[in-house]
């Protein structure tokens, strides 16, 4: 149906700029007409004729089935305001900083009356740059919005700098491989960013980002660097000429993540990433140096098999001062600026693999700068919540599917949060696309595959999603 | 020779141009107070001034319109906050509220003495004369739906948890139903034996209030919206999507019995209602099809007319010899019963 009215769904943690923004677009020239639904402590201005105010309400069912929980204030306003068609063309719906984003999305796919006349257009979640570490790690509210979201706008970047930047977009593209994300300060962005995103057309929805289906790796990130033979110094920790080295980071590249439920790694720190440098605590992380055929990304690429197979010996433990060797991996203890003396052979390229980023316990080497680098996915934070991606080009059995989704639903429905999907099934020539939200599940045959190549892509946003069970699901469905 | 035949017969049309939230049937069955989506409340009596009479208008649209049981006022409300009572004598208005929660639900007491104003969670009661008597505390969700017992200062209120019911008159007594479910709609018997809610999660409760016992039907595909009493109390009519299911309270039912369906809509149904003083049920959906049943007689559709858009309003005429049919463009059509063979 193509006169339902498109919804944008604003959410965001306390203090994330939700209002600024929403102020912004209701000042802004765009031609629109904007219904705004405000939860009830909202501070959008009053003149704005079409602001309306709504407490929030939960209806759970009375068995509790987490699928079928909705927002009546939402459906009731909108509701009313379908009855006045013709005074808008767009409605924007604040949250509270502590809504649980579930029962606003799954309200649009549930509710008779909503399915039918609204379409949502996006979930656009706002980002405090500056808190939002320590949000993820102490709310799992601010979680889920975060992993909800089809627009994740990183606000406030001018509060943080470019290293702990680079940690908050690992962190987010941990929980959400999808989303697309936006920088911004003192939340100014384009509005095409949040208005019409059409985010719910799967095509541009998986189109956005797929590096996530890539495989886990036991390193969160690895840089090739071109290093002089003999001694060459690896730094640590929050100290005075970090900055000379450490903001050399390039952030245009591609972060590619992925999240590992069976993540056996023991950290025993507790990520403490605050709005400083994002130097944590961390008290030891594992580290290897191997040379590289070039100093290129497809030397790189053609290293990792090897790297990840190191990374499974035990590490040898490394105190401050310790000369490191190419080949053997350590575990470096991390006192106040603790460092290490790297021993080479030769001078060439070499690869650093680090469990964690690097800005996260302030690793550089000593008068060089990466020539090029790549982050993993990330293995701390909330290990609850992550984004699982598979791509697969064999044809699947659409019955098959039918029975593995059905089931996977009904037994992992509280957990998967979203799930989005484009699928080739065998003997049609036309693309089948799918979304969801919690239990809930939409698909249809969409455009044929045309010129383009046949590859399924599945993604699964949620909680103790486990990458086994859900290839081994996937498995089962080929044709 | 066939059996005798009720039909549907057009008697008049209005064009309102507009969404039409509301309408109200005077007392005396001769005019209708209208509320459009944008606001404006109209005074239309169809035999006698054939143009609508444009009375006000509330900014930014309208909610809800309830007339006076036998009066000659009548109440209406708008997302400007406010809650209206309007003298039909003279068409003047007093303004008994303002807010800046939207007042949904209004409702006359069938005595006329009473109007319940429920906005947010919040329920307020005045006297016909347009005064305060009470605002009752704050309920535990907001409410979706308030009904009065017939020929009595009884209602309840129902919202997210339940129902509370009250006895307004002498002095304000209340006493609590709870359920954990979203109940939606609030319907009493005419008799005044039980109460009926529709749910958001597709099921329908009944409380027997003398009895202290209540039950749940489930079964429903959807959320119960709409829910109507035959005016015998014997069929409680309910809808969920495009299907109307019909309890019949006779005998021992209707727990344990299969409930009557009436299946002849093909989208979503809109708007249930039984005829007052009658045994016909009207309904309209967003096929665009307004539909006549007997439930009492069968399941079939005794008869049916085709509107241009989808049925927003259905309201009888307080004798049931009168049916306005209004759909979302806002054209409105009068029809009468007309007998058959």
């Amino acid at each position: 149906m193509s006169d339902r009215i498109p919804v944008t769904v604003l959410t965001g943690y306390l203090g994330s700029g939700k209002t600024t923004l929403l102020n912004r677009i209701l000042s802004e020239q765009h031609g629109k007409r904007i219904a705004v639904i405000e939860n009830e402590f909202g501070e959008v201005g009053v003149d704005h004729e079409l602001v309306i105010g709504a407490q929030e309400e939960i209806f759970e069912t009375a068995n509790g089935c987490i699928c079928c929980t909705v927002r009546g204030d939402l459906i009731r306003v909108l509701g009313q305001l379908r009855k006045r068609r013709e005074r808008f063309d767009y409605i924007l719906i604040e949250t509270t900083g502590l809504a649980d984003p579930g029962p606003v999305a799954q309200s649009f796919f549930v509710d008779e009356d909503l399915k039918e006349d609204f379409e949502l257009d996006a979930i656009v979640t706002l980002v405090d740059a500056a808190h939002v570490l320590r949000q993820l790690t102490d709310s799992a509210t601010a979680a889920d919005q975060v992993a909800f979201a089809d627009v994740l706008v990183l606000n406030k970047t001018d509060l943080v700098d470019a290293a702990t930047l680079a940690l908050i977009e690992q962190a987010l593209r941990a929980i959400n491989g999808t989303a697309r994300l936006v920088r911004t300060e003192r939340a100014r962005l384009p509005l095409d960013q949040v208005l019409d995103v059409g985010a719910f057309d799967l095509d541009r929805a998986l189109a956005v980002n797929s590096a996530f289906l890539e495989q886990p790796r036991p390193f969160e990130w690895a840089g090739v660097y071109t290093l002089p033979a003999g001694h060459v110094t690896l730094h640590t920790g929050a100290h005075d000429h970090a900055h000379e080295h450490e903001h050399e980071h390039e952030h245009e590249h591609e972060h590619e993540h992925e999240h590992d439920p069976h993540d056996k790694h023991d950290h025993d720190h507790e990520p403490d990433h605050g709005a400083d440098h994002g130097h944590g605590t961390l008290a030891a992380v594992s580290l290897l140096v191997q040379p590289a055929a070039r100093a290129d990304a497809q030397a790189l690429e053609s290293s990792l098999e090897a790297a990840t197979s190191t990374f499974a010996d035990t590490a040898r433990p490394a105190a401050n001062g310790t000369h490191l060797v190419p080949g053997t991996l350590y575990q470096l203890q991390l006192g106040h600026s603790a460092h290490f003396e790297l021993v080479l052979p030769n001078a060439g390229p070499w690869i650093i693999y680090s469990e964690h980023h690097p800005g996260e316990f302030g690793l550089h080497v000593h008068g060089e700068a990466p020539h090029l680098e790549r982050a993993f996915g990330s293995h701390h934070h909330d290990a609850e919540i992550g984004s699982i991606g598979i791509a697969d080009p064999r044809a699947l059995d659409p019955n098959k599917l039918n029975d593995w989704l059905s089931y996977l639903l009904q037994s992992r429905g509280a957990d998967i949060l979203r799930m989005k999907g484009v699928l080739s099934f065998r003997g049609e020539a036309r693309r089948y696309v799918f979304h969801g939200v919690h239990m809930i599940f939409e698909g249809k045959l969409e455009r044929p595959w045309g010129e383009q190549p046949r590859v399924n892509r599945l993604v699964f946003i949620g909680r103790r999603l486990d990458r086994h069970e859900l290839e081994a699901g996937f498995e089962s469905c080929i044709a | 020779m066939s059996p005798p035949r009720t039909r549907l017969v057009k008697r008049a049309r209005l064009e309102l141009g507009d969404y039409p939230v509301d309408a109200a049937w005077a007392a005396d069955g001769r005019a209708l107070v209208l509320a459009s989506g944008e606001g404006e409340i109209l005074w239309w009596a169809p035999a006698t001034a054939p143009a609508p009479e444009r009375l006000g208008q509330h900014n930014g649209g309208a909610l809800a319109l309830a007339w006076q049981g036998a009066g000659q006022h009548f109440a209406s409300s708008g997302q400007d906050g406010q809650v209206w009572l309007w003298d039909a004598r003279d068409r003047s208005r007093q303004v008994l509220r303002r807010s800046s929660q939207w007042s949904e639900q209004l409702g006359f007491a069938s005595h006329g003495r009473l109007l319940a104003v429920a906005s947010g969670k919040e329920l307020a009661i005045y006297d016909a004369s347009g005064a305060l008597q009470t605002t009752l505390p704050a309920h535990p969700g907001v409410i979706a739906a308030i009904a009065w017992r017939h020929k009595s200062s009884e209602l309840v209120a129902a919202f997210n948890g339940g129902v509370r019911w009250y006895r307004i008159e002498p002095a304000p007594q209340a006493r609590d139903y709870p359920w954990s479910g979203a109940c939606l709609t609030a319907s009493w018997s005419p008799d005044g034996r039980v109460l009926a809610s529709g749910l958001q999660d597709g099921t329908v409760h009944f409380w027997y209030l003398a009895a202290d016992e209540n039950s749940q039907m489930k079964g429903y595909g959807a959320k119960v919206a709409l829910t109507s009493w035959s005016a015998n109390s014997r069929y409680l009519a309910t809808a969920a999507e495009a299907l109307i299911v019909v309890w019949d309270f006779s005998g021992r039912g209707p727990e344990g019995t299969r409930p009557i369906q009436l299946g002849a809509h093909t989208a979503r149904i809109t708007q249930l209602s039984f005829q007052p003083g009658g045994t016909h049920l009207a309904s309209g959906g967003r096929d665009c099809r307004l539909m006549l049943w007997q439930p009492a007689q069968g399941s079939e559709a005794i008869d049916a007319d085709l509107l241009p858009d989808e049925i927003a309003l259905i309201r009888w005429s307080p004798e049931g010899r009168s049916l306005l049919v209004a759909d979302r463009s806002g054209a409105l059509t009068l029809y009468g019963l007309e007998r058959t063979g």
